[in-house]
């Protein structure tokens, strides 16, 4: 059985279209998001990603080449590739004529992005909202624990269109201004777009892949369970081989929701006594959904390799009894990288620094 | 774990008549508001299981789920009422797969590992999700929506390693 290690990784976001320049923003104090309208009379914040030349399919094309490209050189594509996503291509059916949608199937979007990338293995696409890339992060592992694939790829992308921010509207769970994690009077999250790609390989390297688990809990489809938390983060350290006291750094889901950020925090603190530090990057990249589990392990290593970190310029909930870490901690060995969402979806990574 | 055994396999393409009233039957209640694929996909679910001679799936077991179109209708409905203005929250809900996931594990009882995937090679879905599995195995179901004169489907698979 091979461990699993992250080779390269790749990022467009609305801080930037590669590491660098993302980073480069966040230490200037981010980008704010720009307002989109979804019909008349409602618009809602995003942290959209730079407008661009070209239809909605070809910026998809251009941006995922161009984030590709940030991985290193491929020589033959025939590893697998997975693509996350929780909207895939409505935002190009948008577009479409009523009569003209959907006259395809779910995997059409994973197709031109493999098209895009002159891809020659399976393809596969991983929808489940929120965890979408972390599913797919861990079922790329599984293919390569089990030595049938050396190497895989991980797309996760969310681009821009008016149906997701919408529905997230409609269901109120949008702030009409900014994301503030853990915040005082927080009044829900701020949606992202993001396209973010994490190269994964049997080959040793600095980043290992130690452990996951992705846990489901249907009692609350729009919210977090606290069993489920536990349930995730147990599932995640059980199979690292760690203990809770072993992990030096939690990147949080807190997307900045009333309830469902102190059903976290008041889980976490049952897992873990005390609480090691703990990172949100949700204010900075807004929720950027199906992408999220790769964009916010992107921006993380990014973070901790370029000595760049998010700022927390907002009060934090006092209820909480919870902190946001303002720099890099000074022992980063284990991190764990938490993600749930809508379906009731949770998942969380281990994420190993094997360097001296 | 290389070997494995099915259980139970239950196929319903296309549902009979009066599958909704079974569902209902079988786990206490009519869902609301979940949309037919999802419903669909609870059905075959509860029917495979029930097959397995299991009251509800393990812990340890994973749940994987299938479909080529997902739940077409609702993200159709859901696209037209942003046309209009703006899609409803229950509409905008059922387009989503992690719904049906949600439903599925709820009228299982269980809480586990969830996913849903697409491959244009079926078997390479099946193949990834018998990967990493646990001893409990696997519920692995294929689902979709009537469309185009092709009939609903609700195909599912109770395996274990054997």
């Amino acid at each position: 059985m091979s461990a699993v290690y992250l080779a390269g990784m790749g990022l467009a976001c609305a801080l930037g279209e590669d590491m660098p320049s993302a980073l480069a923003s966040l230490r200037h104090g981010g980008v704010p998001p720009v307002m989109v309208d979804v019909a008349e009379g409602f618009r809602w914040p995003v942290h959209a990603l730079a407008k661009k030349q070209g239809d909605w399919t070809q910026r998809l094309r251009d941006l995922v080449r161009g984030v590709v490209a940030q991985t290193g050189d491929w020589g033959p594509r025939t590893a697998p590739l997975f693509v996350a996503s929780s909207s895939l291509d409505i935002g190009f059916m948008e577009h479409e004529q009523q009569d003209l949608r959907l006259g395809g199937d779910l995997q059409d979007f994973a197709s031109v992005v493999a098209d895009a990338l002159g891809w020659q293995g399976p393809v596969f696409t991983v929808s489940t909202a929120c965890t979408s890339a972390l599913n797919a992060v861990l079922a790329a592992a599984d293919l390569i624990r089990a030595d049938e694939a050396d190497e895989a790829l991980v797309i996760g992308a969310e681009m821009g269109n008016r149906f997701t921010v919408a529905g997230f509207g409609a269901m109120q769970l949008l702030a009409p201004d900014s994301a503030r994690p853990f915040g005082e009077g927080r009044n829900g999250l701020v949606l992202g777009e993001a396209v973010a790609v994490l190269r994964m390989t049997s080959q040793p390297s600095r980043w290992q892949i130690a452990g996951g688990a992705n846990v489901v809990d249907g009692r609350n489809p729009s919210g977090t369970e606290a069993t489920a938390v536990h349930a995730m983060c147990s599932g995640a350290l059980a199979q690292s081989g760690l203990r809770p006291g072993d992990i030096d750094l939690i990147k949080v889901q807190a997307a900045g929701s009333p309830v469902n950020d102190a059903i976290e925090a008041e889980a976490l603190k049952q897992v873990f006594e005390p609480l090691p530090p703990l990172v949100s990057l949700k204010s900075a990249l807004g929720h950027t959904l199906g992408a999220s589990g790769a964009a916010e392990l992107a921006l993380l290593v990014g973070c901790i390799e370029g000595a760049a970190w998010p700022a927390v310029d907002y009060p934090l909930d006092a209820s909480l009894g919870i902190a946001l870490s303002e720099q890099v901690p000074r022992r980063l060995r284990n991190i764990l990288l938490n993600f749930a969402g809508f379906g009731g979806g949770h998942a969380s990574l281990v994420l190993k620094d094997t360097g001296p | 774990m290389s070997a494995w055994r099915t259980v139970a396999h239950f196929v319903a393409h296309p549902p009979p008549a009066e599958w909704r009233d079974d569902l209902a039957r079988r786990i206490g209640r009519r869902p609301r508001r979940v949309g037919l694929w999802t419903e669909l996909a609870m059905y075959g679910a509860r029917c495979c299981l029930d097959a397995a001679g299991e009251d509800s799936l393990p812990p340890g077991a994973r749940i994987r789920v299938s479909s080529q179109r997902g739940a077409w209708g609702a993200t159709h409905a859901g696209l037209v009422q942003l046309d209009a203005g703006l899609p409803m929250p229950f509409t905008f809900m059922q387009s989503q797969p992690a719904l049906m996931l949600a439903e599925v594990g709820r009228c299982l009882e269980w809480q586990g590992d969830a996913s849903f995937a697409l491959c244009r090679d079926p078997a390479q879905v099946l193949r990834l999700a018998k990967l990493g599995a646990a001893p409990d195995g696997l519920l692995f179901g294929i689902v979709e929506e009537e469309r185009n004169g092709e009939p609903a489907r609700t195909e599912w698979w109770r395996l274990l390693p054997a």
